[in-house]
């Protein structure tokens, strides 16, 4: 990352050093001062990330940044390189896209979810917003977390893995550091009164796992890979259905 | 009456067909429909005549070649409020 405006740099080794890397794949990216705004955004509404694709590469627009990308190197223009907390969010962002691709580029992708680490096993649990994800790491005081918000899925030699990632999201993870964990299940979380574990069919989990996957509204056509991708974890790992209440009891069927 | 000829899948709809069941994903917006095995017939045939789709239907599940032809008809105008299927004259 070039052209970071001083005072971000502490911010950013903070919370980005432990995932950077001096490989041939690695992504650079250049800081630039953009335009005062981009898109219109209504403070408390959702935030707007539009995509596109032109004849120089591909391009996200915010409402405080615009981004573009051609192979591994890209330009982000932040409208406030002085407010720090308006740029390291428009940095989030334009990692998060890039990592989604880079991601696919390597056979894997990233899910919106809540990943746990347990007795050397990683468990993702996912679902719309509200469905529990910060509930269930808060119910997991034993567990390292990977996330609760995205964890990169990937393959590995010996089958599918989960790792930690970066983002921002409301509980600090347990290390700062890249960690994998071979992944030993995939939960679609619905919170119940009763307690129950539910394998679903595959075709049903590939279209709810779809729906949790970051970027899915799609003008970069990058759906076909996605959803293969997400077949062959869903088929291989297996999906459940978790009914779980509001205490750790979940744990004894997860981890069956 | 619906006219499977003047409509076609939207190329902007992403899909695959998993153990029986289409998964539609919505490029565009972003929205995901799972579609139940007759559901998924109707799809993987859209644009086929629906008098012998409704005549398979009818044949292979317990339900009348009537009741299969109103069903599809409707599923058929649900995929096209929804986007999934658009008039060929649509870009």
């Amino acid at each position: 990352m070039s052209g970071v405006p001083v005072h971000l740099l502490d911010r950013l080794t903070e919370r980005y050093s432990p995932f950077l890397a001096s490989v041939p794949e690695a992504h650079e990216v250049a800081l630039e001062a953009g335009e005062s705004r981009y898109l219109h955004h209504i403070p408390g509404s959702l935030l707007r990330l539009e995509e596109s694709r032109d004849d120089q590469g591909e391009v996200l627009v915010s409402h405080n940044f615009a981004a573009r990308r051609a192979g591994n190197h890209g330009r982000l223009l932040l409208s406030a390189p002085e407010d720090a907390e308006d740029s390291l969010m428009a940095i989030e962002n334009y990692l998060r896209w890039t990592l989604a691709d880079m991601a696919l580029d390597h056979g894997g992708f990233i899910f919106h979810a809540a990943g746990l680490a347990k007795n050397g096993s990683a468990y993702v649990f996912f679902g719309p917003s509200g469905a529990g994800k910060s509930t269930i790491v808060s119910l997991s005081p034993g567990a390292r977390i990977l996330s609760d918000d995205l964890v990169l899925v990937l393959q590995g030699q010996s089958g599918w893995q989960a790792a930690t990632t970066p983002f921002k999201g409301m509980f600090p993870q347990g290390a700062k550091d890249r960690a994998v964990y071979p992944l030993a299940g995939l939960f679609r979380l619905v919170q119940s009164p009763s307690l129950a574990l539910a394998k679903l069919p595959v075709g049903l989990a590939v279209g709810m796992a779809m729906a949790c996957c970051p970027f899915v509204s799609d003008p970069l056509k990058r759906h076909g890979k996605l959803m293969k991708l997400v077949e062959q974890c869903c088929r291989e790992t297996g999906v459940s259905e978790l009914r779980f209440r509001r205490d750790s009891s979940f744990w004894n069927l997860v981890e069956r | 009456m619906f006219d499977p000829k003047l409509y076609r899948r939207n190329p902007d709809v992403s899909w695959r067909l998993i153990e029986g069941q289409a998964v539609l994903v919505h490029n565009r917006e972003g929205e995901i429909e799972v579609l139940n095995e007759v559901g998924s017939y109707l799809w993987e045939h859209a644009g086929e005549p629906l008098d012998g789709l409704s005549g398979n239907i009818s044949q292979e599940f317990d339900v009348s070649r009537e009741q299969a032809l109103r069903d599809a008809e409707e599923f058929y105008q649900a995929l096209v409020a929804s986007g999934a299927l658009q008039p060929f004259n649509e870009k």
